[in-house]
């Protein structure tokens, strides 16, 4: 127990360490939130396309002071030439994917790897006068932060999170319905602005801490984890706010204790928090559809078993059932049974199985469908031993207006090819309505 | 106000294109007030931009249009909208009661919080389509029929004189159809304007005061019978003249 206190709180005592858990909290609290507008509005790639251009951003800032005021590394006109960078970088990608046929993700992917090429060029070039280390650069160092970067990023963090905050309903209705945003005289162009501008500067303040590969995840998982689990774009907000904190702090723990790369440690930690969510979520995770699907039981049985009571013509026992029903396992047979109790379709006497009124008007549908589909058989000359099976399969094709077709097709016939009567169309039949009002 | 009533809208000579396409070549049309007008035409023949021409979304090369006498540049949020099934994201975090929020949005100040009054009328609305059972739903958990009804409380709430519906029929079943024009017939007895897409020749006369049958160009505007021609129709829909043949028989019958 008090080697576990002590491995929590020993890395809190340095100053790296408090470093990168401001700075790496107050980037990820504001990628949070940004990010859950870049995943609604699908713009994913563009928090990569902006990252990547920043290198030539920072070289050319670099350069441009030293050669003109002899300033080596001088912090914050890196930082305006990445933005400058990047801005470039998105016009670049809007104007190539409007003039030419070149669609906007091609486009995108031209445009930051050119911007990112370039970048890498200068630096090279100029190594002699430029000092930036580009392995530095693409993975980041987050146990390393510079107190100029600490600064940035919690600017950011504020100035950002201030924007979207006061301009909610904005960018909410903008994202939503950018037709009705512009038409309630919404500037919708100029907050699409806004939000590359805010994106921008979260993805320039990030990547000194994780670096330009895995800035994207930061600004992309935690909202996407919040994503499958709420219902509502501000708790939408809070949630990936929280999720990328917690990122952080794990992910810093777990750099420390197996003394990995911080940046890579943060966006694993990210991801297995994303996968834990995706298959734990209670609405869209892939344990609740899949319960969801186990549930479900099929229409084809529940279908089968309302015609084989009803052709029985009394109240039909459970062996019966299972001669005629055909099932891949006996349980589905028996959750359709209780699925159909609880609907209301049928009740179970001491005899067996009966049909409810419901039931029997159900079950008269379905007989209608498969003595037409019978009748329809016969027309396109279907052998007269192949016309039952072949029925039976397709009397469970009934939705929008088939069954209707058939029979003003065939001339409303009243008995099928063996002379048995077709029960005649009754008005409430849910099948047509699959959107059934309440 | 004046006894000669200002036309609700007034489209002058409305050229819209994208690239070297016109969407919409010359078109004019006078909607006056407490009318149920359904717009109807082909795929692509230039509908929907028509509708997010009125609401100020696309800008025209030519023409222009007056919203109540007023240019549509400066009548911002006098037109409420619904749009097509196919043009809203149902994945979106957003639940009944905050779409229909929305159309509140606008009265709102920026620097403000929805106030009660707000929620109250965003409930309102909803009752107003029989709703507000399913408010704290998120949208894509609806049918088709329910999720239009919300997007008209959304347009009912903006207290719009005008409501522009992009095919609010689409993809629901009669009886859906059915409630959904109920509430159109009660939001135009209630002295609304309302411009319907509508694709279904087949009921476009029994649901519409007058039609705009439109193919680029404006090809005829007027009451239904005088639309449904079977020569207008078969210049607009080519080689499916057989089927409005039918039609344009049946609605001179009338």
């Amino acid at each position: 127990m008090n080697l576990l206190i002590e491995a929590l709180w020993a890395p809190l005592t340095e100053t790296y360490f408090q470093k990168a858990l401001i700075g790496g909290c107050a980037v990820a609290l504001v990628s949070g939130v940004v990010g859950c507008l870049v995943v609604l509005r699908r713009m994913a790639f563009l928090g990569d396309a902006l990252s990547h251009a920043m290198i030539a951003g920072v070289a050319g800032g670099y350069l441009a002071m030293k050669l003109l005021f002899g300033i080596e590394a001088h912090a914050p006109s890196m930082l305006l030439g990445s933005l400058i960078a990047a801005v470039i970088t998105v016009a670049l990608i809007g104007l190539v994917s409007r003039v030419s046929r070149v669609k906007e993700d091609t486009a995108i992917g031209i445009m930051y790897t050119g911007v990112f090429a370039l970048g890498v060029v200068v630096v090279s070039i100029f190594r002699g006068y430029i000092h930036i280390d580009l392995m530095h650069f693409i993975m980041g160092d987050i146990l390393g932060v510079a107190d100029s970067d600490l600064w940035a990023s919690v600017l950011v963090c504020a100035g950002v999170l201030t924007v979207l905050v006061l301009f909610f309903r904005h960018f909410q209705l903008a994202t939503f319905d950018p037709v009705m945003a512009a038409s309630t005289g919404l500037p919708v162009l100029l907050l699409d602005y806004a939000l590359t501008g805010c994106v921008s500067l979260v993805v320039v303040s990030a990547v000194s801490m994780v670096g330009v590969i895995l800035v994207v995840g930061l600004l992309i998982t935690p909202a996407a984890t919040a994503y499958l689990l709420s219902d509502r774009l501000d708790r939408m907000m809070l949630l990936a706010a929280l999720f990328g904190v917690t990122s952080v702090i794990g992910g810093l723990y777990l750099c420390v204790w197996l003394d990995s790369a911080g940046g890579g440690a943060v966006m694993l930690f990210c991801t297995l928090q994303f996968l834990v969510v995706l298959v734990l979520a209670p609405r869209y995770g892939v344990l609740a559809r899949w319960l969801r699907l186990r549930r479900l039981v099929p229409q084809q049985v529940v279908e089968d078993v309302l015609i084989s009571v009803l052709r029985q013509e009394r109240d039909t026992p459970l062996p019966v059932l299972q001669r005629y029903v055909q099932v891949q396992q006996p349980t589905v047979l028996h959750k359709a049974l209780r699925q159909m109790e609880q609907d209301g379709l049928i009740v179970v006497t001491p005899d067996g199985y009966r049909l409810t009124e419901a039931g029997d008007k159900e079950a008269r549908q379905v007989l209608r469908a498969h003595r037409l589909w019978e009748s329809y058989l016969a027309s396109i000359g279907t052998p007269q031993e192949a016309l039952h099976p072949t029925a039976h399969r397709l009397e469970h094709i009934r939705a929008n207006g088939t069954v209707d077709y058939l029979d003003a097709k065939l001339g409303q016939p009243k008995v099928d090819p063996h002379g048995q009567k077709i029960p005649p169309k009754q008005g409430n039949n849910n099948h047509d309505k699959p959107n059934q009002e309440s | 106000m004046d006894t000669k009533k200002v036309p609700a809208i007034e489209v002058r000579h409305l050229t819209v294109s994208y690239g070297a396409r016109a969407a919409l070549l010359d078109v004019s049309v006078t909607i006056e007030q407490d009318q149920l007008v359904g717009v109807i035409g082909p795929n692509g023949s230039g509908k929907s931009t028509l509708i997010k021409t009125i609401l100020g979304f696309e800008k025209p090369d030519v023409g222009e249009i007056l919203i109540c006498g007023e240019d549509v540049q400066k009548a911002k949020g006098k037109v409420a909208y619904v749009p097509q099934r196919g043009a809203v994201d149902w994945d979106f975090p957003i639940t009944v009661k905050e779409v229909a929020l929305m159309g509140r949005y606008q009265r709102i100040p920026w620097y403000k919080n929805a106030s009660a009054a707000d929620r109250e009328a965003a409930m309102e609305a909803l009752s107003l389509v029989r709703m507000t059972d399913f408010a704290g739903r998120q949208i894509g958990q609806l049918s088709g029929g329910q999720q239009q009804r919300v997007f008209l409380a959304r347009a009912l709430a903006q207290g719009s004189d005008i409501l522009l519906l992009d095919e609010p029929f689409a993809g629901v079943d009669a009886a859906t159809e059915r409630a959904i024009l109920d509430v159109l017939e009660r939001a135009k007895a209630a002295g609304k304007t309302l411009v319907v897409v509508h694709h279904d020749l087949a009921t476009a006369a029994e649901y519409f005061d007058n039609l705009i049958l439109l193919k680029q160009r404006l090809y005829a505007y007027g009451p239904p019978a005088a639309v449904l021609q079977e020569e207008l129709l078969s210049q607009v829909y080519e080689g499916k003249l057989r089927v409005f043949a039918d039609l344009a028989r049946k609605e001179g019958a009338r």
